[in-house]
C-alpha cells in the first residue's frame, strides 16, 4: 500500500501541470481544460486523506468529492457557453485578443 | 507488492497523459490527453477504495465533461489545423518557473509533515449503501439540505448554459446558432 505522501506529490504534479496548461495556452478551452486538471488533482487529495483517515466511519471526504464533482459540471457548462457566446462574437477564442469587457 | 505497482503504474500513465495535455499542439489532442487523465485519476480511485466515485467519475467526467468539451472544440476551432497559437516563449519560461516553485513547495510541505498515526489506512471502504443512506439523510451527519442545494445549482447552470450560449435573436445572429 502506498503511503499516503505518494498520492499527495502525484496531486502536487497534477496540480502543477493544470496550471502551467491553464496559464500558458491561449485558447479558452485550454484554459477551461487546466483548471479541471486542478480540481481532479484537489478531489484526489481529498479521496487520499479520507482513505487513510483515523475515524473509518467518516464519509466527508467522499460526499466532499461528490460535490465537487457536481459543481464541476456545472462549472463546465457554464463555462463552455460563455466561450461560444464569445466564439459569436469575436470569432475567436484566443484570450490574448479578448481584452474588452464591452464588445 | 501489487498494490504498489498499480499506484505507480497509473501515477505514470497520469502524468504522462496529464505532460501530453500541457504540451499537446492540437486542441483535439489535448482533450484527448484529459480524457485519459480522468480515466487514471477513476483507477486510484479504485485503488483507494472509493469504488463509487470512480463509477461516478467515469460517467459525469468522461461522458459528461470531456464529450461536452469535445463538442464545443468542434464548433469553434478548426481541428484539423496543426498547430495553434502559442503565448510568446517568455511567458511559458516565467509560468513554467512558477509552476515549479509551486510544486516544490506544495511537495516539499508534503513530504516534510509527518502525518503519523493519522495516516494509517483502516480497511473500511465507502460502500454505495452507506453513501447513499449519508447523502438522503437529514439527520446530524446526513447530507440531505446539501443534496438539495447542488440539485437547484445543477438546474440554474442547465438554464444558465443554455441562456447565454442561446443566438441572440435580436442582432440577426439567431440563424447560425445551432447551439
Amino acid at each position: 500500500m502506498p503511503a499516503l505522501n505518494h498520492y499527495l506529490v502525484l496531486a502536487a504534479i497534477l496540480f502543477s501541470l493544470g496550471l502551467t496548461a491553464a496559464l500558458t495556452r491561449r485558447n479558452a478551452i485550454m484554459v477551461l481544460i487546466g483548471i479541471e486538471l486542478m480540481l481532479n488533482a484537489a478531489n484526489l487529495n481529498f479521496i487520499a486523506f479520507w482513505r487513510f483517515r483515523p475515524n473509518p466511519d467518516e464519509m466527508v471526504g467522499i460526499m466532499f468529492v461528490l460535490f465537487s464533482i457536481a459543481i464541476a459540471a456545472a462549472e463546465a457548462a457554464i463555462g463552455l457557453a460563455l466561450i461560444i457566446s464569445l466564439y459569436r462574437h469575436y470569432r475567436t477564442t484566443d484570450l490574448d485578443q479578448v481584452d474588452a469587457l464591452k464588445g | 507488492m501489487p498494490f504498489k505497482f498499480f499506484f505507480y503504474l497509473i501515477a505514470l500513465f497520469v502524468l504522462y497523459s496529464a505532460y501530453f495535455v500541457v504540451t499537446a499542439r492540437n486542441l483535439f489532442r489535448s482533450a484527448m490527453g484529459l480524457l485519459a487523465v480522468l480515466i487514471g485519476i477513476a483507477g486510484m480511485y479504485l485503488l483507494l477504495n472509493a469504488q463509487f466515485l470512480s463509477a461516478v467519475q467515469v460517467v459525469v467526467y468522461i461522458g459528461g465533461i470531456v464529450v461536452l468539451m469535445v463538442f464545443a472544440i468542434l464548433l469553434i476551432a478548426d481541428v484539423t489545423q496543426k498547430v495553434f497559437e502559442q503565448s510568446p516563449r517568455w511567458r511559458q519560461g516565467l509560468i513554467g518557473a512558477a509552476s515549479l516553485l509551486w510544486f516544490s513547495l506544495l511537495a516539499g510541505s508534503m513530504l516534510s509533515y509527518r502525518f503519523g498515526a493519522a495516516a494509517a489506512a483502516v480497511d473500511k471502504s465507502g460502500s454505495i449503501r452507506e453513501i447513499g443512506r449519508a447523502l438522503l439523510s437529514p439527520a446530524a451527519g446526513g447530507y440531505a439540505l446539501p443534496f438539495e442545494v447542488i440539485s437547484l445549482l445543477l438546474i440554474a447552470a442547465l438554464v444558465g448554459a443554455v441562456t447565454v450560449a442561446r443566438a441572440d435573436a435580436d442582432n440577426g445572429e439567431g440563424k447560425e446558432g445551432k447551439a
